[in-house]
């Protein structure tokens, strides 16, 4: 089964361009590029991978891990059942 | 006041991405116009346009062509061409002494037009993240200053088709006045979407197809024309102060001599004589130019009814029986009208036009009009013409008439 990070290291793969190795839970968004703005669209993004909606509040998620946890609160709180990962999209180790 | 030099220019647009094409094309007649490909097209009663042949995910890297509307690509893309050429230009300056000045008419049309495709289209929420920082305005003059750290004024006008004319009138004022010590000045267009184009038609302003030649659609003072074609494109100008550029050895293609400007104040469509020649003479009197020394004109000469005429008997109004004698070119005949970007890109071909001793051509000049009797350098570029002194008119809806007055380098 794919894991939150590993639809999550898909994204940043896909969308924002970042190679697989730079990709660790403990990883700062901003070490990573993604800004203040970068993780507007990344969370954007999410809302379309995860299914889920975003609630309007601010949030800090200082790391991948910290953008894991909150995903996976919000799935659990929505009680959304993630399709499989689309055909072709990266079959990544979790790390 | 300082004499005031162009040191670079950049341009993407119908008519090629470099100086050099562009005056190529211009000087041969080529023309940009089109019929569209684009699935919409078959909603379009005239199907044509004039695209720049410009693919910003080969020109910038991805997360940059993310974020920034096709106008604002075009517009540093051309910022990014004309700083090139300007040789150094922008060292050794102080940077909150150089400023950006960008004209456009409709800005960031394509995003705001794919928001409301996925809002009122396909009734989703779901509108993308960097919709507003795509859309805004003043966003191509924004990228401009950020890539080339420019500190100075960053302005953006938005006065339709005279928009750019304005932005480099506006400079110029600031870099002969003292205030500034080098501004990229310009303007861009992307207005290439399915609501733009669709509003630009219900206007009544648009040409009629030529079905058996498109590309001859646009056709300014010609008895048959019948309106404009929307074109898209950037161009831009380095200018600085003249001795700074002689100083540092520059390539100086060409001198803003100086920009006038009027408002019609009457109907927000009906262009007016008054108006348009108010704007002439402001730009002579700004330009310390008297009314025969000017050589040449680059005419606002969109390909409608009422500009045309308008135009003619303006340039009539200011010039008087030597108005026979000045040779006039509309090349939106084969760039098509860009808008806001439009006065930019005219005043480019000006000032190609004089380096390069030729005026160019007012192509599918077909059919003689009564109220259209000047000399538009019909059809055929004149060569060997070695105009020293050009006006470059941009006129607009709501009424703000621009004109600038250019002298050839050296």
């Amino acid at each position: 089964m794919t894991t939150t990070f590993e639809r999550l290291s898909a994204i940043l793969m896909k969308d924002f361009k970042l190679q697989s190795d730079r990709l660790t839970v403990d990883a700062p968004l901003e070490s990573l590029g993604i800004d203040s703005l970068g993780t507007v669209e990344l969370l954007w993004n999410i809302e379309d991978a995860f299914q889920i909606k975003l609630p309007s509040d601010p949030v800090d998620l200082p790391t991948l891990g910290d953008v894991v946890r909150y995903v996976d609160e919000l799935i659990a709180k929505q009680g959304v059942v993630l399709a499989p990962a689309p055909p072709g999209e990266p079959a990544l180790q979790a790390i | 006041m300082r004499r005031v030099a162009v040191s670079g220019i950049g341009v993407v647009s119908p008519l090629g991405n470099s100086a050099a094409e562009v005056l190529a094309n211009a000087r041969a007649g080529r023309s940009g116009v089109h019929r569209l490909a684009i699935p919409f097209a078959n909603r379009l009663t005239a199907p044509i346009a004039a695209t720049a042949n410009f693919n910003e995910v080969v020109d910038f890297d991805p997360g940059k062509a993310r974020m920034l509307d096709r106008f604002s690509l075009l517009a540093l893309f051309a910022a990014n061409q004309a700083v090139q050429g300007a040789h150094g230009a922008l060292l050794d300056v102080d940077r909150e002494r150089a400023g950006v000045f960008v004209g456009t008419g409709m800005g960031g049309t394509l995003t705001m037009d794919g928001g409301y495709q996925t809002l009122y289209g396909e009734q989703s929420d779901r509108i993308k993240p960097f919709t507003i920082l795509m859309g805004m305005h003043n966003a191509a003059a924004a990228w401009i200053g950020i890539e080339h750290g420019l500190r100075g004024p960053n302005m953006t006008y938005s006065t339709a088709c005279s928009s750019s004319t304005v932005a480099i009138g506006e400079a110029w004022m600031r870099v002969a006045s003292g205030q500034l010590d080098v501004a990229i000045a310009g303007g861009s267009e992307a207005p290439l979407s399915p609501g733009s184009l669709k509003a630009w038609e219900a206007l009544h302003t648009v040409a009629t197809m030529d079905v058996e030649d498109p590309a001859a659609s646009c056709r300014p003072f010609s008895k048959n024309r019948s309106g404009m074609v929307l074109g898209e494109g950037a161009a831009m100008l380095v200018i600085e102060p003249w001795d700074r550029a002689k100083a540092r050895g520059a390539d100086i293609l060409g001198e803003i001599l100086g920009y006038g400007q009027s408002n019609d104040a009457s109907h927000i469509t009906r262009p007016s004589v008054e108006g348009q020649a108010a704007a002439m003479n402001a730009a002579l009197r700004a330009a310390g130019v008297a009314r025969q020394e000017v050589d040449a004109i680059n005419a606002h000469g969109t390909g409608t009814l009422a500009n045309d005429r308008t135009e003619t008997a303006a340039i009539r109004a200011i010039f008087g029986a030597r108005a026979d004698q000045i040779p006039i070119s509309a090349t939106k005949a084969i760039h098509g009208h860009l808008l806001g970007a439009a006065g930019a890109l005219e005043c480019v071909l000006s000032l190609l036009a004089m380096q390069h001793e030729v005026a160019l051509p007012t192509m599918h000049l077909q059919l003689a009009d009564p109220e259209c009797d000047l000399d538009y350098v019909s059809n055929t570029a004149r060569e060997g013409l070695a105009a020293q002194v050009m006006l470059s008119n941009s006129f607009a809806f709501g009424g703000t008439n621009a004109v600038l007055v250019l002298r050839r380098a050296g």
